[in-house]
């Protein structure tokens, strides 16, 4: 084995990791919806491996196996093998991008403008006004049917912790991040909010191909959250994207710096008990059903977590029947790829129905609002546990 | 036969394949039908390493209308059909000789009926076999058959192959969980064979099929048994010092008159990459550990694991019990992921399948151990100790050169050994083209030309799968012009 850069400049080592046993493919989303090879992490491998070698060329087909994967990893919690999958699949689309250009142009344009949060709040603001106006075809854009015209403010309390508010999560759920806030001080800890320091994480960025921007907007966040407290998420996608800016940027300080990052469950699961539990009767939500969001359970593991901060606080909970099957939303992908995010969406709307649950939780919000889009009552695990304190 | 990594040349033959491309396109839609280079590339292998061919079209038909559509369709153009589930397969099943059109089931994923009270569910081919056992799970009943791949393999595969899996042992293999099939023809007639009654009259014709590896016919819905799920089931997990220890356990457990559900070994190196994937405990200290289950009412139960327990003490081992249902879980989650965690020793591995009688077990595993040495290779030893199912693992990186000349002459002298011993070719993987040259050394002519009689009358034209199965001499396909040259590649 070497390490050496064949064409498609992924790590050749990761490459061959992989021995097509195939055990990836039931837990592969779109493979599950199309049936097709091209759609399974095997296959999109073997792809990768005709390209690298120059037996194939980048032709369109190849790239819509690249592009059509959801980028949820759950191949790998399945792999016996560790293969890397979404680091070999981050790379290969960084090298497609580079080569070829494929982003859209509004893809590119939004993506943009999540690094700027002012412009961000005022073009979301303006969104949720001219829905108000009926004036904007929501559905149809695959954004929320209500956005916030209006955020409640934000305030730190101190210093004990950092709260990592994101970009559209803290233009479109910024109740959200109240009520993560409320949960954390109930633990006797003060926080800060990132706020515009550090705007965007940039794993949307990582997913679309567009390394550089990953990579500028990873050092600007972790230049702008100095010191040694502990950086606390409550978005998977953002949590499992500043969790790996150590191999993103291969830098000692980053690496420091990922090791200050914890989703917000798994921070709070060591505190449970400096928390007053509300009686039975304070639980909320009836009957609840967890949605693991990808980047909770198959990347970060901090999906046990969560069961364990949420149980106590809520009448029922329960666990959906698809072993943590994708929703199909993958931050961008529900934009870009419109018909499989929907088709892997509706077997997460038939589990969810098998559950018979009154309201699904979901610690991601492309997740939320991909799911609240299907019909479904969509909350964030905190946001049921600030509730149920209210109550006390 | 070739052995390595799989075809990926470059060429051209075009407007043939484009007027069958139309033709099929007409039939299904274009939406079923896709000619281009990357999903050609990878219906091009299955798990194994056995590639001389290239897919033609790949076709996802919904349904039975559907794959009679394409059987007329490559009649019209002459061209060979080849069936394709997940790809999960080890002995080349699923491999293009020549460039077939493939037939991919994947898209008839349906449980079309389940009966609770007769325990009989027709299901459409591409049903994958765990996806099975999961939806009859709250009816308290599952599909017997297990194979280690049962999480991505269809059923419409185990049929193919008459898959086994650890659970065989005590409930016996497919084709005991098959009551009827309903497959196409290559004349495009769909028929139905077998039936629900408990004796079906006439020729076992369902018995012929199971495991005809793709070359009678398509599957297209299966009625397969379901069982019941045993009152109580124990695993015990024993290690021993030595694999003599391991393997004389086995004999005396069968010996006592026990029929455990499954009985399983596995070797030090096959334990190490399995517990680094799951982290069940497993001990890496051992030279070989059993994993045995029994099951049945719990009274039972009880009492025979006490008996295994004791009987592996006898032999110097150390048992454990599985306290939970979890646990239990993970000590199969690693039993059945050790052909993919062998990635964790080499970037390649040849899954042998072969069948020795059990008391044959110690002197055949040495006598693998020191062929593999001798071609410089890697042992990795996980199998069916029970029924003398042996699986060794030949783990390699294809590209030192030389390294496939070795595995294959390993391969074969693990074969004659095994032969020699008095047992067969393979256990549950199917001949494929892994075994198709080595047919002649368990079967005579005359056997061999009575096979290709019986798969002529299926096929008369050969259309299905050729040049699996049968050596050269009794095949109806031209075997040495198929393998020798390779069609035009995909990426024209």
């Amino acid at each position: 084995m070497t390490d050496s850069l064949g064409l498609l400049g992924v790590d050749q080592a990761e490459l061959d990791s992989c021995v097509a046993c195939g055990l990836c493919l039931p837990h592969c989303p779109t493979y599950r919806v199309t049936g097709a090879d091209t759609h399974s992490p095997r296959g999109r491998i073997a792809l990768m491996r005709v390209v690298d070698e120059g037996i194939a060329p980048l032709s369109d087909e190849i790239v819509e196996s690249f592009d059509s994967c959801i980028q949820c990893r759950a191949c790998e919690t399945a792999c016996p093998g560790d293969v890397p999958f979404g680091h070999l699949l981050e790379a290969t689309k960084e090298f497609v991008e580079t080569t070829q250009r494929r982003a859209p142009w509004w893809l590119k344009l939004g993506l943009r403008g999540l690094t700027r949060p002012r412009l961000l709040r005022f073009v979301s603001s303006s969104l949720a006004v001219a829905q108000r106006l009926r004036l904007v075809p929501s559905r149809r854009m695959g954004i929320p049917e209500r956005l916030p015209v209006r955020r409640r403010a934000l305030r730190p309390t101190g210093d004990d912790v950092w709260l990592f508010t994101g970009c559209v999560m803290d233009a479109w759920q910024r109740d959200v991040h109240l009520a993560t806030k409320e949960v954390v001080e109930a633990t006797g800890t003060t926080v800060r909010p990132t706020g515009d320091a550090a705007p965007c994480c940039g794993a949307l960025h990582t997913h679309a191909g567009l390394g550089d921007d990953a990579r500028k907007l990873a050092a600007r966040v972790i230049s702008a959250l100095d010191g040694d407290n502990a950086i606390l998420v409550n978005s998977a996608g953002c949590g499992a994207a500043l969790k790996d800016y150590g191999r993103l940027l291969d830098s000692d300080e980053a690496r420091a710096f990922s090791e200050r990052v914890l989703d917000v469950h798994e921070w709070l699961a060591d505190r449970i008990d400096q928390i007053e539990m509300p009686d039975a009767q304070a639980r909320t939500g009836g009957r609840v059903a967890i949605q693991d969001p990808c980047h909770v359970r198959h990347v970060q593991g901090t999906h046990m977590a969560v069961r364990r901060v949420l149980e106590p606080f809520v009448s029922e909970l329960v666990e959906l029947d698809d072993e943590g099957m994708c929703c199909g939303a993958g931050g961008a992908f529900s934009l870009v790829q419109r018909q499989l995010a929907l088709d892997v969406r509706d077997r997460k709307t038939a589990a969810i129905d098998r559950a018979e649950a009154d309201v699904v939780v979901s610690a991601n919000p492309g997740c939320s609002m991909h799911l609240a889009a299907a019909g479904h009552a969509v909350r964030h695990p905190v946001e049921l546990i600030a509730e149920a304190l209210r109550s006390r | 036969m070739r052995l390595g990594r799989r075809n990926r040349q470059g060429g051209a033959r075009h407007d043939r394949t484009d007027r069958c491309v139309a033709d099929l396109v007409g039939a299904l839609g274009p939406e079923r039908v896709r000619a281009d280079g990357a999903a050609r590339h990878l219906a091009s292998a299955d798990a194994s390493m056995f590639s001389d061919g290239t897919a033609g079209p790949v076709c996802f038909p919904d349904s039975t209308e559907h794959v009679q559509a394409v059987m007329r369709v490559a009649a019209s153009h002459d061209r060979a059909v080849l069936p394709r589930g997940a790809g999960s397969g080890l002995s080349g099943g699923a491999a293009p000789l020549g460039d077939p059109i493939v037939v991919s089931t994947t898209r008839m994923n349906r449980v079309l009926e389940v009966d609770a009270e007769d325990r009989v569910a027709w299901v459409q081919p591409g049903v994958v076999n765990l996806d099975l056992s999961r939806q009859v799970a709250p009816l308290g009943l599952h599909f017997a058959p297990d194979p280690s791949s049962q999480q991505v393999c269809t059923i419409g595969g185990n049929v193919a192959n008459n898959s086994g899996g650890p659970h065989c042992l005590a409930y016996g293999v497919t084709s005991a969980h098959v009551l009827a099939v309903e497959v196409v023809l290559s004349s495009g007639e769909a028929v139905v064979l077998g039936g629900l009654d408990a004796e079906p009259s006439g020729y076992d014709l369902r018995g012929a099929f199971v495991g005809s590896e793709g070359m009678f016919g398509i599957a297209t819905k299966i009625a397969v048994r379901l069982t019941p799920d045993p009152e109580s089931i124990k695993t015990l997990l024993l290690s021993f010092d030595s694999v003599a220890d391991a393997a004389a356990t086995v004999g005396a457990v069968i010996a006592s008159g026990l029929v455990p559900a499954a009985v399983e070994m596995m070797d030090q190196r096959c334990v190490a990459a399995v517990e680094d994937f799951v982290q069940a405990g497993y001990p890496r200290e051992a030279a070989a550990v059993l994993l045995i289950e029994v099951d049945g009412l719990s009274r039972g139960v009880e009492a025979d694991t006490r008996k295994v327990a004791e009987i592996g003490r006898a032999h110097g081992g150390n048992v454990r019990v599985a306290a939970d249902e979890e646990e239990r879980a993970l000590l199969w989650k690693g039993r059945k992921s050790a052909f993919g965690a062998i990635a964790r020793v080499a970037p390649d591995y040849y899954l042998h399948d072969t069948v020795v009688p059990r008391s044959k077990l110690v002197e055949v595993l040495k006598a693998v151990y020191e062929i593999v040495d001798r071609h410089d290779l890697v042992a990795v030893n996980v199998f069916h100790a029970g029924d003398g199912n042996l699986h060794p693992l030949l783990a390699y990186d294809s590209r030192q050169p030389g390294a496939n000349e070795r595995v294959a002459a390993a391969g074969q002298e693990i074969l004659e050994v095994s032969l020699a011993v008095g047992g067969v070719l393979s256990g549950e993987h199917g001949i494929g083209v892994e075994k198709r040259d080595f047919m002649e050394f368990q079967f005579t002519a005359a056997d061999l030309e009575q096979q290709a009689l019986l798969r002529r009358s299926f096929d008369p034209h050969c259309r299905l799968n050729p040049g699996k199965v049968l050596p050269s001499a009794h095949s109806c396909a031209d075997v040495a012009s198929l393998s020798a040259s390779r069609p035009d590649g995909v990426w024209g």
